[in-house]
């Protein structure tokens, strides 16, 4: 029996992929020493039902040591943690371990140790910086006696694509890896010869395919850590449609070879501060010339989107804008800030934070967020209220004064609330007059009854609704004990660890 | 309520053929029963210029007085041809349609040959009928040649849509007969009268053996509105109302404990009570019949919803509403029209207005369409959904969108705007098809459609659109470049 021609050059072709990780001459991989089990035990938060929290559940998954006595894990990982535990490979000796500093946007987060000790003599890992499409990679997992198993990948695409958070763009490497399934979890350190280079965040087993959260990004959010108070990435706060329609490009008179239309202005957002206006076309960010779908020729990476000039730029720093706005040429400065969360009307992803919610006589009231939404599982754009996700979808549009968008998201039925049962959510816009802006309206807005009821108006039929106020006040012990509530409220800001 | 089917008329192609002996037919049968035979074309959505496609059907229909067959509307609309034949007589009479109310699914038609009614006898509509009496049921279900009649009991009588328009709520009569399709316009009947029209239900895995009639006092307030030559339609307050059983909102709003009264929550602009109720005003009474606090009247001894008094009114009588309105009574005398909006009723015997220009096809959101295509643009979603709701109305009288673009190198970069809302054409704010194709007719030389939430405007040349446009009609066989008129 002998192999037919077409196979043979391909088994020499794979033998040559795994050739430079066997060959003498490439540089080693970490060791042991630079890698630590971490067991993480989350619980998240039931937005539905915001005084409750879901079953909790463990995932395994393997943290890289850094200079300082860090270990870099993905937010992911740690995401409404409720205990994190180091383990060192090989090693008996577990240690609890807190979150020093989370970027859900970034899917980064820093763990500590409670004992400084349990990190002695392990070797803190550099970040590589020159990883490009074609390089050898190794993706890190430990077998169960604690000896690094390393799977050879090779990085296929560098691009700056939505991080899992639904937050920002940022630079992903996918790699090519077929990877073994061990230890729980996907959450696992890639290598570059000694060097970091990303995170595991996804992981495609059909495909083999993995995608990195990109050492450089890495290295961003540690310098970010290095300055408090920790700021997030900056972003632009723009969106924007391309120049590739001729007829397009006839009527803006674009004579350039590129640049992008501005369709939309967050407000309070770098991109507003910088006089951008919508219909502003950009041709140049930072002196880079932008093609029709908004791309520059990175010097690294190649063609890929302007955001990452926006969020790889060091902290507090600017950007020069080429804009032509009416067929003038201008020259605007974007300021390089991260979103400034109290702009934000119905955040995206909230993490280690515990849901707002407010009850009065059985109404129970919250503020709207994706998370809140994501309550309704995969389909929640089809299938949770039409308004909210509207409301969501479209937050920039929203007045400035907006605050959050308080909703009634559910009636537990009680003898304060009678008649009231078929109300579903229905967003709030006073109470006893007081326009309600955020829970914490609704708090002030109680003390001032009017003539011994609660006057609460509704954007939708039915209004409003009545509540008697004393009546209310009464049933608050009745209601937490038939419905389990630890409390009538939480109003508390929580900030982030 | 997805699962309610009309007993629609069945395709020809599933008929049994077969032939029963038919001995001594009852006489209901033999005299009275009318087997209507249609051949419909249903307008095309999704290729408007197309005529639509040709189905044939089989419903059921009887005589009543003035020479005339009463049948629902879902048998006959979008007819194009209509027979009526009677048992035992082989003859297809052709025959017309007098009158037609889609919004109570009634229809009266009339055979080109008087000579079909000899020997016919007009049967005539009773009173609802008692709940647990026995009523008998006669159609041709499944499309049989011949009729069929089965038996059921009068299980409940409430308030429910009429899946026909899909806008609709009126009484309707609930039996345990088991009736199928093709049952549809045929009497129901107790001791020689009429007490309904057999004509929608649930399909077999929702609910067995429940099927719906329509009670005389729809049939009668539908006979009794065409008695002048024309139906003028159901008539309607134009209100939403809540229940008023909290006992801190009575309170508040200053009524006693006697169970009486509904909040008005909203009001429909350009309704009947548009400009003469106000969100907030507490409904005491309707023409003196007291309204409960869960919105219920009592008439003759039943309990039955509010708007079922206005429900028997016609186009130019008036509603007296006692209310109380900022802790004081108030008198109101309502002048009855219809509801004015028709966005969410299925609509029949009309064509579909459609426009295209550069190979884009702009139709108006409406049931209709969103009945054939689902709608991928959140905003059109958003503006159809909430059009009534959120009182959208007053922006625009209706939601024109892309619907679908006939591909050509003109419109190679329209695709991200498939089924959104034209907003603006040319700075003109587009309020309605007609406003699209003025606009768009208008001579210029970039055509600017702005759409609802679109990151840039649709730029179209005007000589691109031009040299195109030969090309795209005998390309895509576009036989008719617009319908503005209904």
């Amino acid at each position: 029996m002998s192999l037919r021609p077409p196979l043979l050059p391909a088994l020499l072709a794979l033998l040559a992929l795994a050739l430079p990780l066997a060959a003498q001459d490439a540089p080693p991989l970490p060791g042991a020493a630079s890698l630590i089990r971490v067991n993480a035990t989350n619980q998240n938060y039931n937005f539905a039902k915001p005084w409750t929290k879901r079953p909790p559940y463990t995932r395994r998954g393997i943290g890289t040591v850094i200079e300082g006595g860090r270990v870099l894990v993905t937010a992911e990982l740690v995401a409404n943690h409720t205990y994190v535990e180091l383990e060192r490979p090989g090693q008996p000796d577990k240690t609890p371990a807190t979150v020093l500093r989370v970027d859900a946007d970034a899917n980064l987060a820093l763990l500590v140790p409670a004992d400084p000790a349990f990190l002695a003599d392990t070797v803190p890992v550099p970040f590589a910086t020159d990883v490009r499409v074609g390089r050898q990679v190794a993706v890190a997992q430990l077998e169960t006696n604690g000896t690094p198993a390393y799977t050879p990948g090779i990085v296929t695409t560098t691009t700056v694509s939505p991080y899992p958070s639904d937050g920002i763009a940022l630079l992903s490497y996918r790699i090519s890896a077929p990877l073994q399934y061990r230890d729980n979890s996907f959450t696992l350190p890639v290598f570059a010869g000694p060097a970091l280079a990303g995170l595991l965040m996804r992981y495609d087993a059909r495909s083999q395919t993995a995608e990195l959260v990109a050492a450089p990004v890495i290295a961003n959010f540690l310098a970010r850590v290095a300055r408090e108070p920790y700021r997030g990435f900056p972003r632009a706060g723009l969106t924007f449609a391309p120049t590739r329609d001729p007829q397009f490009r006839r009527y803006l008179a674009l004579d350039e070879q590129g640049g992008v239309y501005v369709a939309s202005v967050s407000k309070g957002s770098p991109a507003e501060k910088s006089g951008l206006k919508p219909g502003d076309v950009i041709l140049k960010v930072d002196g880079h010339p932008l093609d029709v779908d908004g791309n520059y020729v990175d010097a690294d990476y190649g063609k890929i989107p302007f955001s990452h000039l926006v969020s790889s730029a060091t902290p507090g720093g600017s950007l020069p804008l080429d804009v032509r706005r009416d067929g003038k040429p201008l020259q605007l400065t974007l300021p390089l800030e991260p979103r400034d969360p109290a702009t934000i009307i119905s955040e995206t992803a909230i993490l280690d934070r515990a849901p707002r919610y407010y009850i009065l006589g059985g109404l129970v009231f919250t503020e709207l967020s994706r998370s809140y939404l994501k309550e309704w599982g995969g389909n929640w754009r089809s299938e949770a209220p039409a308004r909210l996700v509207y409301l969501d979808e479209f937050q920039d549009e929203l007045p400035a004064d907006q605050g959050k968008v308080v909703f009634l998201s559910e009636v537990l039925p009680a003898d304060t609330t009678l008649g009231y049962d078929d109300v579903g959510s229905n967003r709030v816009t006073r109470i006893n007059g007081v326009p309600i802006r955020r829970l914490e309206d609704i708090a002030l807005a109680v003390k001032k009854p009017q003539a011994g009821f609660h006057r609460i108006e509704l954007e939708s039929d039915p209004k409003i609704l009545f509540l008697d106020a004393r009546k209310s006040e009464e049933s608050a012990e009745e209601l937490k004990r038939s419905y389990g509530l630890p409390a009538l409220d939480n109003l508390s800001a929580n900030p982030l660890p | 309520m997805a699962a309610k089917f009309l007993f629609a008329a069945l395709a020809a192609s599933q008929l049994l053929g077969f032939s029963a002996a038919w001995a001594a037919a009852p006489e209901i049968i033999s005299r009275s029963l009318v087997r209507i035979q249609t051949v419909s074309q249903d307008p095309d959505y999704s290729a408007p210029w197309n005529a639509g496609s040709v189905e044939q059907g089989v419903g059921a229909g009887f005589v009543i007085s003035g020479n005339s067959v009463l049948t629902n509307a879902h048998v006959v609309s979008n007819a194009r041809k209509i027979w009526l034949t009677r048992e035992n007589d082989p003859k297809r009479y052709p025959a017309r349609i007098a009158h037609i109310a889609h919004d109570c699914d009634l229809a009266v038609l009339e055979p080109l040959d008087a000579s079909f009614f000899h020997g016919m006898k007009p049967l005539t509509i009773g009173e609802i009928p008692a709940l647990e009496s026995t009523v008998m049921v006669y159609g041709y279900p499944i499309g049989g040649e011949h009729a069929s009649v089965t038996r059921g009991i009068v299980s409940r009588i409430e308030f429910m849509e009429y899946s026909h328009s899909g806008a609709d709520s009126h009484l309707v009569v609930q039996i345990d007969a088991a009736i199928n399709p093709g049952n549809s316009g045929g009497p129901v009947v107790q001791n020689g009268l009429v007490v309904g029209v057999a004509f929608q239900g649930y399909s077999g895995d929702v609910a067995q053996n429940t099927g719906y009639m329509i009670p005389p006092p729809v049939i009668k307030r539908f006979l009794k509105d065409i008695a002048d030559g024309r139906y003028d339609h159901y008539v309607d307050l134009s209100i939403s109302w809540f229940p008023l059983y909290n006992p801190a909102a009575r309170s508040a709003l200053g009524l006693p404990d006697d169970g009486r009264g509904v909040l008005i929550s909203k009001l429909y602009r350009g309704g009947a009570a548009d400009s003469l109720l106000r969100e907030g005003d507490v409904l005491l009474a309707i023409d003196g019949y007291d309204v409960a606090s869960d919105g219920s009247v009592e008439i003759d001894g039943s309990e039955v919803e509010l708007a079922e008094i206005i429900e028997r009114k016609f186009r130019g009588e008036s509603a007296r509403l006692d209310l109380i309105r900022d802790g004081k009574p108030l008198t109101v005398t309502v002048p009855l029209r219809p509801f004015p909006y028709t966005i969410y009723a299925n609509t029949y015997d009309v064509q579909s207005r459609f426009l295209v220009f550069g190979g884009l096809v702009f139709q108006p959101l409406d049931q209709n369409f969103v009945n054939t295509t689902e709608i991928t643009n959140s905003r059109s979603r958003y503006l159809f959904d909430h059009f009534l709701e959120d009182d959208l109305y007053q922006q625009r009288d209706e939601i024109v969108i892309l619907s679908t673009i006939l591909s050509d190198p003109v419109n190679t970069y329209a695709e991200e705007f498939r089924h959104a809302a034209v907003d603006r054409i040319n700075d003109r704010p587009i309020r309605n098809l007609a406003d699209a194709a003025a606009a768009l007719a208008a001579p210029a030389k970039y055509y600017v459609i702005e759409f609802v939430g679109a990151s840039r405007p649709l730029v179209l040349e005007a000589e691109a659109v031009s040299a195109a446009r030969d090309r795209i009609l005998s390309r895509y066989g576009v036989t008719k470049e617009s319908n503005l008129q209904p």
